[in-house]
């Protein structure tokens, strides 16, 4: 297709670009804006590894052209929180040592948060079930399950303490 | 950008202050450097492959050196840095590499401490260093900082491999638990992995491979390339050069879209690769494979004592080849210059790599720099140094630096694979019932899995090596009196190298296997028996602890768990010391587990729901590491015993992407109970492969237990576990359903022939029946000076512009590269090419020149202005009925868009189709010429709806059958459902596939957002026909959705007054289609699944038209060309509510077995009660030809 000018809003900033308009999403955000957070895995929609937000919803941006998100913000792994100020999921990540080469942990972040934003207090089903195409070879996912616990029991505290988001 | 370069060794040799520790007083190697402020630099030649290493390597190095672990900054692998440590494998870093860093830690505490005693005018060891001070022990009154030291000057010294290190009891860093210092950086984003290394002026690069996927060595392997085609890409924006050299072949572009698109549509001719051997079995093809036999051992008398078993036993297990699997496929970037060629690379081995390189290039090693990053976890060698490679040579090519990323189903191909493996095992029971010989022979086809670049270039010969790996753990951990062990080596079969445990985990699946099938001839408790006969004590502590932790209790029969309706239970055994490097080799930690599986005798489904496992690992160094490091192996190795299994086709690899190849899911992850024997005093082991090792014959074991069935080739994917369970007869056969599915060969009711494919019955109707009768012959019409735009109102505009819309003008005259109107797009018919022609405002090569007349009577009668006929491609007959005021608007509309003054390409029929006139007597026949008349029975929004489809959206042109000379079919065949462009029109009459009839409602979705949430999105050129749509007003699209809906409301349910029926959902639909198609279960859940049963509405299949339609064209087209984002199809004020999501193609990933078992399951899941589809392989065979590779 023939590039025009596309503008697309991520973490929180406006940005217009010239693009063919299917250009999947994943090439504009790690390659135009220089996002790392969001991963190249399969380009076929099976592994999670470039799951975005996009309305809250976990969206693989693998496999959608970048003009289906024009007028929707989109949110990477950079747009939920920094070193310095966490997102909760991020936080229970790191106290879980849920890494082992880190390459999946995009996705899973991207997943934990989607799911806790439509089911605050899921169990262990639950939360196996929102992950399940969410692909991990290292074998980090006891980590990754007790991360997704520690951060739906932080973020259930926090809107306890009348905290947003 | 993103330029990670790692400061080269010279510079901490030749700073002005510090410390440095070197190899020795003239060799430079260095190991450790100390800053003045504080800071430590250690460097180790092994690489961080995601396990932790950084991290523990730095506890070692602060531990040693008692300074702050976060002052720590560890350098891996970097060439330019680092000690040849050699590659990282074998889990050495901590028994082996870490050796030298602790020394040099050692020999500059001692060197820091004496320093310090100079100043402070006491012995060394008076003073004591605590978190990088040194102090004054009594009295506590003088203190330094070892930062301040070391300022001021520059001094070397030489390690000392005799220096004292700490005794383990006065650790305080090592053994403890330490947060990994990566983990932070890379749950948030911020951390570089290779992939993420940007350059300025990068460009970006992508590899095409030769046919013989996953194949490296042979004859033909390096000479399998016929030709490029460049004019391929022509036209194709930010192409910067195409690279061949040999069999290696690669573009560059400007962006990775480019590149990527370049590389799919670069027409690359190879010869055909050779037919190999079906390695999807690979026991008779190592059976066969040429080998040289190498005993290992050889004790006692084996044949003896097999003559003097009481009862024989001799067993064959076999282990299918597997793949590393990285998540991320490896990707390099290259900067290449004539004096210094840098590479940023995920390799394992840097040092290798930079050897490969010079010998690629013909330069100095010392002219190649290895930057090594971090990449996606590889427990092996994956495609990393191969990447780099291509990256290299393409950078080469344009002199400028380049980015390589291989492909999804590049690295599942064409990663060296862990190998097959075939052992054989005799022995039996003496009288006493203990084991009278053991006979162990195991086959591994193996390679070094050279770098591909090497090989495709012809820079290394095409030859493969044999390599001794076969013997990892071959040796049984038992004292058999009468003992043999043999390893048959061999040259690879496909292409090959280490991976996780490499060949200890099918030598132990034997060993363990077997040794439980002694104790159950013996009818002896398993773990008692193989207790009998270890001798090692470190064995026998674990063997003791993990089975009291699992709570293990004796058995000496299987099936003698509790059953739940159809589950059995049970629990296995298995133990394992992996040893690994050259024979005899080195141990790594012991590991034992036990493992609880449940078997559903219903679906063939095999969960092991909890592991008990053990290890002793020695000194751990960061033991949550390792407990980490345990987990991973668990899970890791189940997922290769109830899954894993390359499957190949007749020339390579098949499995190219996650359905062909599933890997573990979370609700397949076991609970995991990990016991890690404190062993403080003892030497660390490594810990990376360990836990993987007894996997297999655990879980072998614990089926045993639970069925009574012994599974001796992996992996136990459901429909061999079912075939099994129905032989010994435990298989729990679902009930008959109701309904039972006939299968008649279906008589296909509508004519096939696509508006295109009927040309040919056309011609020959024709030309036979002699209607050229019907004067052919017809004027010119003069032609004219293009119309001044002006002449038209801004309204006429405007309105022509919907007529062009409603008419989807555009979706054929598109040209090649979406220049709107400029034709060209070819339409394949039988008989030769038709081309759309250039209707552009053009004068010289659109219809710039023509009269309102002319565009009249060819829109309404098939007449060109000069007079010949157009093919009835061009849909006048649909057409003819036009109002006068559309058709005026129309042509105000045209004469008013952009001239584009480039010839579409001519249609080149043969005869008799060249001869254009034959189409008057079909004009004669078929072509109306009626004004569109309403229907005054009707209301007008009806009416406006009738007009749309009949005329303007020519829907009959696709959606009608055709008749033998190709003209759409009138009356009861009349919207009866067609094809175009090889895609099923389905009927619009009302008799339509569908289970849920269409609503008005869901007609108006489908037309205005491509998705009704009830049928499925829009597919093939209907796409198109909706974004072709886009600019009609919402009264027209609900006008036509209005006119469709009167077809269907024949007494049918509609949307959401039915919904789908109940058993499409249910679990008894689920397992039966499982059952029939399990292959094809296997690629929905790994491909399809993760969109398609995520929740989301429009991914959802059960009520899909096409899955309960005829014939599967339209789900193997999806298939192969995957479908466009409804989000994007829809305008874009109705996109706000729709789902992101678009289908990818799979015509590069599946291959066409691998879509017949995927379409056949579909059938079987949602449509369960329509006949299965027959002639699917015909339909995917048509398709690809179509669509292409
Ligand atoms: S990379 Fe997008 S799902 Fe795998
Ligand atoms: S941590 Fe490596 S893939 Fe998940």
């Amino acid at each position: 297709m023939p590039a025009r000018s596309l503008s697309l809003t991520v973490n929180g900033q406006s940005h217009l670009l010239d693009l063919a308009p299917d250009t999947p999403l994943l090439t504009v955000l790690r390659n135009d804006l220089e996002l790392n957070g969001p991963k190249f895995g399969c380009g076929l929609g099976a592994c999670g590894a470039c799951a975005v937000l996009v309305d809250d919803r976990a969206v693989r941006a693998c496999a959608i052209p970048v003009a289906a998100v024009e007028g929707r913000p989109v949110t990477t792994l950079e747009g939920l929180g920094g070193p310095d100020r966490l997102h909760p999921v991020q936080k229970a990540l790191i106290d879980e040592q849920a890494a082992q080469c880190g390459y999946c942990l995009n996705g899973m972040i991207i997943a934990v948060t989607s799911l806790l934003r439509r089911d605050p207090d899921p169990d262990d089903a639950a939360i196996r079930s929102a992950l399940r195409h969410h692909l991990c070879r290292c074998g980090t996912h006891v980590e990754i399950l007790n991360a997704a616990r520690r951060a739906a029991g932080a973020m259930r505290e926090r809107t306890h303490a009348g905290e947003v988001e | 950008m993103t330029r990670p370069e790692e400061p080269s060794r010279s510079r901490y040799l030749e700073a002005a202050e510090g410390l440095v520790v070197t190899a020795s007083a003239t060799d430079p190697t260095l190991y450790l450097a100390l800053h003045p402020g504080g800071g430590v630099t250690a460097f180790n030649g092994h690489v961080d492959l995601g396990t932790g290493i950084r991290t523990a390597l730095a506890q070692i190095v602060a531990e040693e050196l008692d300074v702050p672990f976060d002052r720590v900054r560890m350098v891996l692998g970097s060439t330019q840095a680092v000690p040849d440590q050699g590659p990282t494998i074998a889990s050495e870093t901590i028994q082996v590499t870490a050796k030298p860093l602790r020394q040099a830690a050692a020999t500059a505490r001692r060197h820091l401490l004496a320093c310090a005693a100079h100043h402070a005018g006491c012995e060394p060891d008076e003073l004591e260093i605590v978190d990088g001070i040194v102090s004054r022990k009594h009295p506590a009154n003088w203190a330094i900082a070892i930062g301040e030291l070391v300022r001021g000057q520059l001094e070397r010294i030489a390690l000392d491999a005799d220096c004292p290190v700490k005794p383990v009891s006065a650790y305080r860093l090592v053994g403890t638990g330490q947060a990994r210092t990566d983990i932070p950086e890379k749950a948030t984003g911020r951390w570089a992995y290779v992939h993420d290394v940007r350059l300025h002026g990068m460009l970006h690069g992508r590899v095409i491979r030769p046919p013989h996927t996953g194949f490296d060595h042979g004859e033909h392997v390096a000479h399998n390339l016929l030709s490029v085609n460049e004019d391929s890409l022509a036209g194709l924006p930010g192409i910067v050069d195409i690279v061949v050299v040999g069999d290696f072949v690669g573009v560059v572009a400007e962006r990775e879209e480019q590149a990527a698109r370049a590389a799919d549509l670069l027409d690359v001719r190879w010869r055909k690769a050779p037919a190999i051997a079906d390695l999807s079995a690979p026991e008779d093809p190592l059976r066969d494979h040429p080998a040289s036999a190498r005993v290992l051992a050889d004790n006692g008398n084996v044949e003896r004592g097999l003559d003097a078993a009481s009862s024989p036993i001799a067993r064959s297990y076999v282990w299918p080849y597997q793949m590393h699997a990285s998540i991320g496929p490896s990707c390099a970037v290259a900067e290449w210059s004539e004096e210094r060629l840098t590479v940023w690379s995920g390799t394992q081995n840097p040092r290798f790599m930079q050897r490969d390189l010079a010998l690629l290039f013909d330069m100095p090693e010392d002219a190649v720099t290895v930057e090594r990053m971090e990449a996606a976890g590889c427990y092996g060698r994956n495609c990393a140094d191969d990447v780099t490679a291509d990256a290299a040579l393409l950078s080469q090519a344009v002199g400028r630096p380049v980015r390589v990323q291989l492909t999804r189903e590049q690295e599942h191909g064409w990663e060296p694979k862990g190998a097959a493996q075939v052992v054989d095992v005799r022995g039996g029971l003496d009288l006493e019932g203990g084991p009278a010989a053991y006979d162990f022979e195991t086959r591994y086809p193996s390679n070094l899995a050279p770098t591909l670049a090497l090989i495709l270039t012809g820079r290394v010969s095409n030859v493969a090596s044999v390599t001794h790996m076969g013997d990892r753990t071959a040796i049984p951990p038992y004292a058999f009196d009468n003992m043999r062990v043999t390893v048959h080596d061999m040259p690879p079969l496909a292409r090959a190298s280490w991976f996780r445990g490499v060949s200890a985990m099918p030598n132990s699946f034997a060993h363990e296997s077997f040794i439980d099938e002694l104790a159950s001839a013996a009818e002896v408790d398993p773990v008692e028996y193989r207790l009998r006969y270890l001798t090692d004590p470190r064995a026998i502590d674990l063997v003791h602890a993990v089975t009291e932790r699992a709570g293990w209790t004796p058995r000496t029969k299987p099936m003698t768990m509790e059953r739940e309706g159809d589950v059995l239970y049970g629990r296995g055994f298995a133990y394992a010391l992996y040893v690994h490097g050259t024979f005899p080799g080195t141990a790594a930690a012991w590991s034992a587990w036990v493992a609880d599986v449940a078997v559903n005798c219903r679906t063939g489904e095999i969960a092991v729901t909890r592991v008990t496992v053990g290890q002793d690992s020695g000194l751990m160094i960061n033991p949550e590491g390792v407990r980490h490091q345990i987990h991973g192996n668990v899970i890791q190795s189940t997922s290769r015993v109830l899954k894993e299994k390359v499957e190949f086709s007749q020339t390579g690899v098949e499995s190219l992407e996650w359905g062909g190849y599933p890997i573990i899911q979370f609700p397949e992850v076991p609970e995991i109970d990990v016991v890690m024997l404190p062993r403080p005093d003892e030497e660390p082991l490594g810990v990376g492969e360990s836990a993987s090792v007894p996997s297999a014959a655990a879980i072998v074991n614990a089926v045993f237990d639970a069925t009574g069935i012994r599974f001796r080739e992996l992996p136990l994917t459901p429909d061999k576990v079912l075939a099994a369970l129905r032989d010994a007869g435990l298989a729990r056969e679902p009930e008959p359903r109701a309904q039972t599915r006939s299968l008649p060969a279906p008589t296909r009711t509508k004519s096939r022939r696509s508006l295109f494919s009927s040309l040919a019955g056309v011609a020959g109707g024709l030309l036979a029946g002699g209607f050229l009768a019907a004067s052919p012959w017809h004027s010119a019409i003069r032609p004219i000076v293009k119309p001044d735009p002006a002449t038209y109102s801004a309204m006429t505009i405007a309105r022509g512009r919907e007529v062009a819309a409603a008419g989807a003008c555009d979706v054929c005259h598109t040209g090649v590269d979406g220049t709107p109107f400029a034709g060209g797009r070819a339409f394949e018919t039988p008989f030769g090419t038709v081309r759309a022609s250039n209707i552009s405002s053009s004068v010289e090569n659109g219809i710039g020149a023509w009269s309102y007349p002319a565009f009249e009577r060819a829109m309404r009668r098939g007449i060109s202005r000069d007079g010949s006929h157009l093919y009835p491609v061009h849909p006048y007959p649909s057409f003819a009925g036009t109002s006068d005021a559309d058709l005026q608007a129309l042509y105000a509309f045209m004469m008013t868009q952009r001239s584009i003054d480039t010839p579409a390409p001519k249609t080149a029929l043969s005869f008799p189709f060249n001869v254009r006139s034959l189409m008057a007597g079909w004009n004669a026949l078929f072509a109306g010429s009626q004004n569109f008349a309403p229907d005054p029975q009707r209301t007008e929004r009806w009416n406006r709806g009738a007009y749309l489809v009949e005329t303007l959206g020519h829907c009959s042109a696709c959606h009608s059958p055709r008749n033998a000379l190709g003209a759409s079919r009138t009356g009861a065949d009349h919207l009866a459902g067609g094809f175009a462009e090889g895609w099923h029109a389905p009927a619009l009459n009302g008799e339509g596939p569908s289970p849920i009839g269409w609503s008005e409602a869901a007609l108006y979705d489908y037309l205005r957002t491509g998705t009704a949430a009830d049928h499925g999105s829009a597919g093939g050129p209907m796409s198109s026909v909706v974004a072709s749509l886009a600019p009609l007003p919402d009264t027209d699209i609900r006008a036509m959705a209005t006119y469709l809906a009167s077809f269907s409301d024949r007494g049918r349910a509609q949307g959401s007054e039915m919904a789908v029926p109940a058993s499409d959902h249910s679990k008894a639909v689920i397992e039966q289609a499982a059952r029939e198609a399990p292959a094809g279960n296997r690629i929905f859940e790994g491909a399809c699944a993760s969109c398609h049963e995520n929740g989301a509405p429009i991914a959802s299949l059960s009520a899909h038209t096409a899955l309960h339609a005829e014939t599967p064209d339209n789900v193997v087209r999806t298939i192969l060309k995957g479908a466009t984002a409804p989000a994007l199809l829809a305008p874009e004020d109705k996109r706000g509510g729709l789902e992101v999501m678009a289908m990818p193609a799979f015509a590069k990933s599946l291959s066409d077995r691998q879509i017949g078992n995927l379409v056949r399951y579909l059938r079987a899941r949602y449509a369960p009660d329509a006949p299965s589809w027959q002639n699917v392989e015909e339909t995917i065979a048509q398709a690809r030809k179509a669509v292409g590779r």
